[in-house]
């Protein structure tokens, strides 16, 4: 699976496989007992928890302890004061997905200047630099993720027609990427299709805003959402006003999955691979503490599912059976 | 803006005999004290009479001057040292935005920044520079329009500045383009300044990559505070940017710093320090290992029906894959001896290394600085550092924004739109754009359809 985007500075992707521990590593890292801390945009989402079980795993692992694990609840303020409030903890090392841009770049590169080993996830602060203020970012290839959500949504477009992109208003690299992506995909492949772009601030206005871009374009005839909280809060929203339409997105969470399988509206989900990433993340934590050198951006690639490839999908990414309902939907428990 | 409706109508009146007016004659003071402050050499009103040994009046008078023209603020307190707390004088840097763009190889950049040149947002994107030019035009401005949607809510864009894959012949200090300049063959005949200028009413600046990440690099990452600097971009093409006495060093005509065109020799053969050394060689030299079974790990790639890069090649001797060590290896020797002679000649304090291989390979870097070392007087590498950026593509884009936004505010410049509060008045630009709409747009890349709309 190649990746299809750069990274925030225009930088190369590294494969998670540049990030690997050798055994040596592993023995390395507990003899040192680190001290570990942990700060993420929320808790409460799906790929929030998938990215902690995958980094507990390898902290554990490697005699890390993880001090402190915050939620942001996307609050840049809240971030700020977390950030400074760990820094005087003088944890080893800080994980933190940056939930704005330069309302937290300050307080990032604050992290960096007092010693501690900074790794990103996700997203970079306009101006805060790999090797100087921050160590390495671990995302997915969000650009790819964009690209698997148009070309998934477009074989359910009809040509000539208008399609919905609900963007992220905060500036935030991974939802840019997406954004950008789906419309260049679309530009290139399906220049037939015109797209529509509106934008929430908050998870709450996702489905204000689809009212909104519905009301201005009645003949919508697909949309796409920069990730799956807020698509399914959109579609929830079109669907109440009668406007049933092909919808994609990007994460496969439990409740996207069940939509994706009864097939109503959900048609190609982009998914991320949270858990993963989380193990990429810590390692790179364990790497860079161990004084080796780490790329700039790993990068993961993401996973085209559709409803044919849920279950499976659902298992690979988050390494659990799927949600009973979704199999119960596509006929694969046949219990009540 | 009240002033500047008020100025434009002033300015143009017949000039009469006996004193000029205040607005004829402030200009040049205008122009100083803005630039004191924009550069940060003063930031009270008490500094900035002794700076400029203008009296307190034509200060003050200046100030509200600038105020009104939405150039400077005076709404923050600064810390009081005894008396009454200072008004802080400010740079309004959010005034208006600077669009940027980085034209590489492989690879665009976009981005906004502010007045100051601090870089607001980037994105960067794979891209062939041999396709079609209205089709890189096209994207170029969809994703321009797009930076402008999410930082430049009002359209206050004052200036694009583009940094390329060349020297650009024509980009003389201080001049905004007002015709495309031969960069590339493939641009040739198509009329990007003029297309650029045109949709977005603003004047054009073009460097080289290389003299825009130079000035990203002296002015926001390892160079900071360096007085000489060789910069070194490895890609296809090796180039040089160099700084002398804390200044770009850009030659008669731009072209200093061309390396690339070297002759040097490598097992029996002559030829440029490009065609030896660069990314080109680095990936048939790669491609060689694998068919000749020099390299499993680069066969092992084309098995599985992957490409063969110089990034794979990059990526292969970081594990150890002894071909594609030896093929990075003779790459950084002889890029090394080219700056060992530079290196000579100049006496740098710090030379950075960039590009996509150096950004993540160990091994050119050691290699290059084996062979400074042992071929440059000891004197010249006493303190001598050799690093590799930690910008990235960042560094074109934070030093295109600088190139524009210093000349904006060059006192030259400066002095002709300062009294109407925007570049976008300078007669020479509005004379432009009078000239540009006569001419007729290009027409749009094969693929766009009528009525197609692109991304806003």
């Amino acid at each position: 699976m190649t990746i299809s985007g750069l990274g925030p500075h225009g930088e190369r992707a590294a494969p998670p496989e540049r990030v690997i521990l050798l055994p040596d590593d592993r023995t390395a890292a507990k003899a040192a007992g680190w001290r570990v801390a942990v700060v993420l945009h929320t808790l409460e989402s799906d790929w929030a928890k998938q990215q902690l079980a995958g980094m507990m795993g390898i902290f554990g692992d490697c005699g890390a302890a993880v001090i402190d694990v915050v939620d942001c609840a996307f609050s840049p303020d809240m971030q700020v004061s977390e950030l400074d409030r760990l820094i005087s903890q003088s944890p080893d090392a800080i994980i933190s997905l940056p939930v704005a841009n330069e309302q937290v770049a300050a307080a990032h590169r604050r992290v960096s200047e007092a010693g501690i080993k900074l790794v990103l996830l996700d997203n970079a602060p306009t101006g805060l630099l790999p090797g100087k203020d921050y160590t390495a970012l671990v995302s997915s290839d969000n650009f790819g993720l964009g690209k698997i959500a148009a070309k998934g949504l477009s074989a359910h477009v009809p040509d000539g027609a208008k399609v919905g992109v609900l963007g992220f208003a905060a500036d935030f690299f991974a939802t840019n990427e997406r954004e950008i992506a789906f419309t260049k995909w679309l530009l290139v492949n399906r220049p037939d299709i015109i797209p529509r772009i509106h934008r929430f601030a908050r998870i709450e206005d996702a489905a204000a805003a689809a009212d909104d871009l519905l009301s201005a374009n009645p003949d919508l005839a697909g949309l796409f959402v920069v990730w799956d909280t807020p698509a399914l809060a959109a579609a929830t929203r079109l669907a109440e006003r009668g406007a049933t339409m092909p919808v994609a997105t990007v994460d496969l969470g439990e409740a996207a999955a069940i939509a994706l399988a009864q097939g109503d509206s959900f048609c190609c989900i982009a998914a991320q691979q949270p858990f993963l990433q989380g193990i990429a993340a810590a390692q790179t934590v364990i790497l860079c503490l161990l004084g080796r050198p780490v790329p700039a951006w790993i990068a993961l690639p993401g996973i085209g599912v559709t409803r044919d490839n849920v279950v499976e999908s659902f298992q690979t990414i988050w390494r659990q059976p799927a949600p009973r309902e979704v199999l119960r939907v596509l006929g694969l428990s046949r219990g009540k | 803006m009240p002033l500047t409706a008020q100025v434009l109508t002033e300015s143009s009146r017949p000039r009469g005999k006996g004193r000029p007016r205040t607005v004829e004659t402030a200009a040049p003071s205008l122009v100083e004290l803005l630039n004191l402050v924009r550069t940060g050499a003063a930031n009270t009103r008490q500094e900035l009479e002794r700076q400029s040994e203008f009296g307190r009046a034509v200060v003050a008078d200046r100030l509200t001057m600038l105020g009104d023209l939405g150039l400077v603020d005076e709404s923050e307190l600064g810390t009081a040292t005894g008396g009454r707390a200072p008004r802080l004088v400010r740079f309004a840097a959010r005034r208006a935005a600077i669009l940027l763009a980085t034209l590489d190889q492989t690879a665009i950049g976009v981005g906004v920044a502010d007045l100051s040149g601090k870089l607001l947002t980037e994105h960067h994107e794979a891209a062939d520079l041999t396709a079609p030019p209205a089709e890189l035009a096209e994207r170029l401005t969809a994703l321009f329009r797009w930076s402008m949607e999410r930082h430049a809510p009002q359209g206050s864009i004052w200036g694009i500045s583009l940094s390329v894959p060349g020297a650009v012949q024509g980009a003389t200090e201080g001049d905004f383009l007002t015709a495309t300049p031969p960069v590339l063959p493939a641009w040739e005949g198509f009329p990007l300044v003029e297309t650029l200028t045109r949709d977005f009413g603003v004047p054009v600046w073009m460097r080289s990559s290389v003299e825009t990440m130079t000035m990203g690099e002296l002015h926001a990452g390892a160079g900071i505070g360096t007085r000489s600097m060789l910069f070194l971009k490895v890609g296809r093409r090796i180039g040089a940017g160099i700084v002398c006495d804390g200044q770009l060093y850009r030659g008669a005509h731009g072209a200093a710093g061309l390396i690339g065109s070297l002759p040097v020799t490598s097992g029996g053969r002559s030829g440029p320090l490009d065609a030896l050394a660069g990314l080109d060689m680095i990936q048939s030299e790669g491609l060689a290992a694998a068919q000749d079974g020099r390299s499993p790990m680069l066969a092992d790639i084309q098995r599985r029906g992957g490409e063969i890069t110089a990034i794979e090649v990059s990526q292969a001797a970081q594990t150890g894959d002894p071909a594609s060590v030896a093929i990075l290896t003779e790459s950084g020797h002889l890029i090394g001896q080219v700056v060992a002679t530079l290196a000579n000649a100049l006496n740098p304090e710090l030379i950075v290394l960039s590009g996509s291989i150096v950004q993540t390979n160990d091994i050119l870097l050691a290699a290059l600085r084996e062979a400074v070392y042992g071929a440059s007087h000891p004197f010249v590498t006493r303190d001598l550092r050799i690093i590799r950026s930690q910008m990235g593509s960042s560094a074109g884009l934070v030093g295109a924004a600088r190139v524009a936004s210093e000349q904006l505010f060059a006192p030259a410049f400066l002095k002709e739109w300062v009294m109407q509060g925007s570049p976008l008045s300078y007669p020479a630009f509005t004379a432009l754009q009078d000239r540009l709409s006569q001419t007729a747009s290009p027409p749009p890349p094969p693929r766009a359809r009528n009525g197609q709309e692109l991304p806003r």
